[in-house]
Parts: C-alpha cells; sequence; structure tokens
C-alpha cells in the first residue's frame, strides 16, 4: 500500500518539475512577489508632505513646525494663500495643510483658546488619520507643559511598529493559499480531462490512498516554496524577529496546507475543466484571503462576514501565525487554531473521497 | 483586416464563453470581489477591546474609565485581573489594548507631582497598532484638559480644527470603494484574456489559427474585442455598486469615468494577452495573471498608501504600474471633481492612453503564427 502511495507522489513531483513554467511561477511568487509586497508598503507616516500658510509673526507657528520633521514628515513648504494650498492638495503634492490665521498666536498668548486650521487629503485616509493624531499630540503637549500626567506606552511584539515584515508575512500567508489551491485542484482536474482519473479508478486500488498521495505531493511543493521564502525573504531580507517556536509554524503550516488542498480537492470534485478551476478557485479563494483578519480584525467586520469567517481555514492559520511569529504565544494557547485548521481539513477531505473518489 | 473573418471569429469566442460559463465569472467576480472588500476592509479603528486596570478608584480615574467607556472607538472593560494575566489576553489575542492607572494616581495630580499611566497595545498589526495607540493618547489627553480646566491650571490652549477633504466624514467606503475600482478592471479582464490564448494552446486548436489565412492582428482583435465589451458592462456595473450601495458621492465628470475605464481594461486585457503569449499551461497563466495583477492593483492603489509617501525602490514601481495614474483619475471624478482642469489628470490620462497602445503593440509583436 505504502509502495502505490509513494509511486503516485513521485510521480506527481516528477511532473511538476517538468513543467518548466510553472516551476518558475512557484518560485516567483515565493521569493521575489513576497519581496515586492513587503518592501512596498509603508502605512505608518513617511515623507508625508506638508503645506502651511502662516499669517502670524511666526513665533509659535516656526516651533510647531519645527516638531515635524523626518523621516515621519518632509519640511514643511510656505505656501502664500489657502487657495495655493488648496490647489495643491488637489493636484496631491501636498497631503497636509495647516493654516496659521491672524489670530491665532494672539489668542494663544491671551490665553483664549487658539483654532489651528487643518485641511487633510480624506484619500490617503490612514496617513491623514496618524498625521492628525501626531499633530494633535504636538499641540497637546505644546499648550500644557505643566499638566503632571505622562503616558507611558508600548507597542507590544513590534515597537517600531515595522510594516516590512507584516506585509511580507501576509503575503507569503495568501500565497501559499492561492498555489495549494489552484495546483491541487489543477492535478485532479487535469486527469480528469484527459480521463484517466476513470481508469484510476477502476484499478485495485484504494482511492482514497492515491488522493492522499496525490495531495500529498502538492502539499509538500509548497511546503518548500515556504521555507525558500522564509529563508530568503522573511529572515533574510527582512529580518522577521521570531517570537515563537519555528517547528510550531512549519506544524501549522502543514495543517493548513493539507486543509486547504481539502479546499482544492472540492474544486476538484466540482469541476470538469482547467478553465473551471480557474474561476472557481479564485471566486472561492479572494473571500478566503480577505476574509481572513489579514487587512481587517474579523471582530470589526460586518456580522455576516464575520460568521462566514468560521469557515475559512485561512482566519485560523493567519491568527495562529501572527501569534506565533509577533506574540510568540505558548503552544497550549495556539491549540484553537490548530483544531479549527484541522477540523475544517477533514470536513473537505471527507467530502472529496465521497465525491471524486467514486465512479458512480 | 477583414471584418467578416474577424466577425466570425468573434461571434465564435462569444458562444464559447457562454458554453464553458466563463461568463458567470466575468461578471460575479468584479461585484463579489468589491462587496467583500468594501464591507470587509476597515481602515479605522473602531470598538478595540480594552482592558482598563484601575489601582487607585478614585473620582480622576472613573472620570478616565468613563471617558473610554463612552467612545466608539473603544470595547472599555474594568477589570480587576492582574498585569500578567492582562498581557496573556493579548498574547492570546483576545484583547488589544490594556491601559494602566497607578494607585494614588489621584492625589499625586493634586499635589502637582507626576504620575505615569501606562500602555500597551497589540502592535503585531503594525498600523492598527499605531492608530490605537494614537486613540488612547487622544482620550487621555483629552481627559487630562478638562481636569485641567477645571483645576483652573489652563493657560493658552491650541484647539485643532480639521477638514478632510474630499471626504468629509472621513467615510471608509468613500476612501477604498473607487480605489476597488481600479482593483477590480485591472485583475478581473486580464485573467479573462489570459485564459482566452493559452486555452487554445493546451487543447492544440491553436493550429487552426496557425493554419488559417487569418492575420496576427485579426486574431488579437478576435480575442480581445470579446472581452472589452464584455467588461465595458461592469463598468457601469462597478459605477453602481459605489454610488448606490456604498453611497460614495460622485463629484466628476462621468465621461472622463467612462473613458479612462475603457482605456484601462484595454490595457488589463493586454497584460493577460502578454501572459498567455509566454505561457502554455492554462494554470501558469492563471497563477502568474493573479500575482502580477493582484499585487500591484492593491499595493499601489493608494488603498494603503499615497504614492507620495513611498520611497526608493517602490516609488519607481508605483510609476511603472498604470494602477496609480488610473487611482488618481477615479478618485478625482469620484470625491474632488477636478476633472480635465487639473493638468495633472490630463497628464496620466496621456500616459494611460500610450500606456495601452505599447502593450497592444508589444502582444501582436510577440505572438507568433508558426510551430516552434
Amino acid at each position: 500500500m505504502s509502495h502505490i502511495f509513494w509511486v503516485v507522489f513521485g510521480k506527481e513531483i516528477l511532473s511538476f518539475l517538468r513543467s518548466i513554467g510553472l516551476v518558475a511561477a512557484v518560485l516567483y511568487s515565493f521569493t521575489a512577489d513576497i519581496y515586492i509586497a513587503g518592501e512596498g508598503i509603508q502605512i505608518t507616516p513617511r515623507n508625508v508632505k506638508i503645506g502651511y500658510v502662516d499669517d502670524t509673526g511666526g513665533g509659535i507657528s516656526q516651533k510647531i513646525l519645527s516638531r515635524l520633521h523626518r523621516p515621519e514628515f518632509l519640511a514643511p513648504q510656505r505656501f502664500k494663500s489657502h487657495e495655493a494650498l488648496s490647489r495643491a492638495i488637489f493636484d496631491k503634492e501636498i497631503l497636509v495643510g495647516i493654516l496659521f490665521d491672524q489670530d491665532f498666536e494672539k489668542d494663544f498668548r491671551r490665553g483664549k483658546k487658539a483654532q489651528l486650521n487643518l485641511l487633510l487629503d480624506a484619500t490617503a485616509a490612514s496617513q491623514s488619520f496618524t498625521t492628525l493624531g501626531y499633530l494633535q499630540n504636538i499641540v497637546m503637549d505644546f499648550s500644557k507643559p505643566h499638566f503632571p500626567v505622562v503616558i507611558k506606552s508600548h507597542k507590544l511584539f513590534n515597537e517600531n511598529a515595522d510594516n516590512h515584515s507584516f506585509m511580507a508575512l501576509t503575503e507569503m500567508l495568501s500565497v501559499i493559499t492561492l498555489l495549494i489551491v489552484i495546483l491541487t485542484a489543477v492535478v485532479f482536474v487535469r486527469e480528469k480531462e484527459e480521463g484517466t482519473w476513470d481508469i484510476m479508478l477502476l484499478m485495485p486500488v484504494d482511492p482514497r490512498v492515491i488522493i492522499l498521495a496525490k495531495s500529498l505531493s502538492q502539499v509538500m511543493i509548497v511546503m518548500a516554496g515556504v521555507i525558500l521564502a522564509l529563508g530568503f525573504v522573511i529572515f533574510g531580507a527582512f529580518d522577521t524577529p521570531m517570537n515563537g517556536s519555528f517547528w510550531t509554524f512549519m506544524l501549522l503550516t502543514f495543517f493548513y496546507s493539507f486543509s486547504s488542498a481539502g479546499i482544492g480537492l472540492f474544486v476538484a470534485a466540482v469541476s470538469k475543466s482547467t478553465m473551471q478551476v480557474a474561476q472557481l478557485s479564485i471566486v472561492i479563494m479572494m473571500p478566503l484571503i480577505f476574509l481572513s483578519g489579514a487587512w481587517t480584525p474579523i471582530y470589526a467586520m460586518h456580522p455576516v462576514l464575520q460568521f462566514l469567517s468560521f469557515f475559512s481555514p485561512l482566519r485560523y492559520y493567519i491568527e495562529g501565525s501572527e501569534s506565533i511569529f509577533f506574540r510568540g504565544t505558548a503552544f497550549v494557547d495556539l491549540l484553537p487554531y490548530f483544531g479549527g485548521v484541522l477540523i475544517l481539513g477533514i470536513l473537505l477531505y471527507w467530502y472529496g473521497f465521497r465525491k471524486i473518489g467514486k465512479l458512480f | 483586416m477583414k471584418l467578416s473573418v474577424i466577425k466570425a471569429y468573434m461571434l465564435k469566442e462569444f458562444t464559447e464563453l457562454f458554453r464553458s460559463k466563463l461568463i458567470i465569472m466575468v461578471y460575479v467576480m468584479p461585484s463579489m470581489i468589491m462587496l467583500l472588500f468594501g464591507y470587509g476592509i476597515r481602515m479605522d479603528v473602531t470598538h478595540a477591546r480594552t482592558l482598563i486596570i484601575d489601582n487607585d478608584h478614585s473620582h480622576f480615574s472613573r472620570m478616565l474609565t468613563a471617558k473610554f467607556e463612552h467612545s466608539k472607538y473603544f470595547n472599555a472593560k474594568l477589570t480587576q485581573i492582574s498585569e500578567a494575566e492582562a498581557l496573556h489576553r493579548i498574547k492570546q489575542a483576545k484583547a488589544d489594548i490594556i491601559v494602566i492607572i497607578p494607585s494614588s494616581f489621584e492625589k499625586r495630580i493634586l499635589h502637582g507631582q507626576h504620575s505615569e499611566i501606562g500602555v500597551f497595545v497589540d502592535g503585531a498589526f503594525p498600523n492598527r497598532g499605531m492608530t490605537m495607540e494614537s486613540y488612547v493618547q487622544g482620550v487621555i489627553l483629552d481627559t487630562a484638559q478638562s481636569v485641567g480646566r477645571s483645576l483652573g491650571r489652563q493657560s493658552g490652549m491650541i484647539s485643532i480644527n480639521s477638514r478632510n477633504l474630499f471626504n468629509q466624514a472621513m467615510r471608509d467606503a468613500d476612501a477604498i470603494v473607487p480605489g476597488l475600482i481600479g482593483l477590480v478592471l485591472f485583475v478581473a479582464p486580464a485573467i479573462l484574456s489570459a485564459l482566452m490564448i493559452v486555452k487554445e494552446k493546451e487543447r492544440g486548436t491553436i493550429f487552426n489559427f496557425y493554419a488559417s489565412p487569418l492575420g496576427r492582428g485579426e486574431f488579437l482583435a478576435a480575442k480581445l474585442i470579446p472581452g472589452f465589451l464584455l467588461h465595458s458592462l461592469n463598468i457601469f456595473i462597478l459605477f453602481l455598486w459605489a454610488t448606490e450601495l456604498f453611497g460614495v458621492p460622485f463629484r466628476g465628470s462621468f465621461m472622463l469615468y467612462w473613458f479612462a475605464a475603457e482605456i484601462y481594461i484595454l490595457i488589463s486585457l493586454s497584460i493577460g494577452m502578454l501572459v498567455s503569449v509566454i505561457t502554455r499551461k492554462q494554470v501558469v497563466a492563471v497563477v502568474l495573471t493573479i500575482i502580477i495583477t493582484i499585487i500591484p492593483g492593491f499595493l499601489y492603489s493608494g488603498i494603503l498608501m499615497p504614492i507620495s509617501s513611498m520611497a526608493g525602490e517602490s516609488y519607481i514601481e508605483a510609476h511603472l504600474f498604470p494602477v496609480m495614474y488610473f487611482n488618481h483619475i477615479i478618485y478625482d471624478c469620484f470625491l474632488s471633481g477636478t476633472g480635465l482642469a487639473s493638468a495633472k489628470t490630463v497628464e496620466y490620462l496621456g500616459i494611460l492612453i500610450v500606456y495601452a497602445a505599447l502593450l497592444l503593440a508589444l502582444g501582436s509583436m510577440f505572438l507568433k503564427k508558426e510551430l516552434k
């Protein structure tokens, strides 16, 4: 029995290696693609362009402006009038505009309420928000230096809010999902298309062995890719800290890949051609990836989507991986994630065995 | 170019699209992405799960707690657990923020001594971590301000009056949905056109084309026009989702939006065509197209970060992909409505047109009409 298992396994690995295009695509996705995603995005404000109009004599206003410095902000640019500043914001040359009106300094000196007018480009919402927060802090700091409360604030697990490793990790998890589902589905559907699957089922071999061997081969291909991605990109290029155990992560990845191969099996079971696989897997995968909590935490989503996300193995995987990488969670606290991934996997395989493992 | 031949070929393509049910994907996928993202992605942070540990039980600490409890940004809970236990909750991803008020907090303030409020924020998600941190600081400083006023310790103070241009209420939908149109129209047509040519290669029916008197230009036209026409309808469908369902205002000119979107679809189709020229298997074509369109489509869309604050390589990369140019136009159409009056919009529209022409030329150059 195990002989048959390994022969089928070897055959799938071989046919994968023979298709140079596929090997290249997998390699690209696990290295360059993750690198680009990690490198490209910096959500924390960086090089924010600030413009200002200063109608005061420029005592306090300059003091406030001097607090806005690199790397978060570029040197503030002076504009002659409100209109010129607005135009620059409309052309996206300036992200935040600060208006100091004539009474600003006078009011402040007299102890009255001085008003600072701010124009924000809301199309870059997250940057504008954060910049607003920065400014608020500076201004608060300014207006009452003698109020005796100090806020000691810590960002746990990622003190510098390093986005690169976070983005790269998220991207890797998405790539794993994408590849395992499509690869597994195609392995089965191609045999279906060519008619060899029926012959396989007619042979005196337990179809479950074949199904498991075939999916294991794809899982192994993806696992190899994960090791490459971890070595070269996640640890290599971005120097991601690993607060938890490496082997726990690999184990979780292995279970998750199997569970997602189950999704591939499901896709293969219901579609007849590669074309349909492509459609179905995209339609299934998009929600999986974007409802996984990678972009928005689950509890902040629409209630319907929250409910649906219970059925996404990626949800458990992403939460689990983030916990392992950043939070350094202990193994016992990770068990729910393992459980979620495993239960969904078993259900999917059960369906796959019934649907694709039988001739009639 | 024989029009009758192209027409016949196109008819065949349409029939195949209907028979293989690919037509479902042409219309289901874009709307699906739009709805999922539109409802699923939230950039602002609300209901952050906050644990407050109050060691003081004084008037001031209760005031601070009440501020947290009344804010929509926090789901604050006053707990009696230890600090270590609270940290453990964060590790289990069951809490996002811990606020620790020290004992004799009120007394020290009244005596003018310094006291420290400890704030711990889960930074595993960097952007959210930053936002939550600044919200917490905001609430505490706000409370401090009102306390200070009641104690008469206030000298001058500055209040910030911020106006959010283009998106007054800072609605997430307004900031995200137009960018989603740019993403969807970049991904969906590319996948369709990639599949349409590679499918023939994998099945061997491409030899019909090799052997027929059909020219390369005619072949490409026959392959691209159906996708172009079908996806043109999506421009309107997505527009309706955005304005009717998500309630995004539309302030610019519809003609500009329409025209730019058509050009953009052409670019996307051409990218798919280029992929199908170099690949031979449908799987590879699908994987490759998804990878090269979704990532830039999302990264450089401006949903996550404005292009102007990118640095180095990513700044250049962003300018290489058409997404950024289209998104500038589309955000302009939806939110600001300056239209062609802005020189930048005209320039970007020009770049898109050049881009489309270039890709089409490349595609027809590389498409071989013979056996390798």
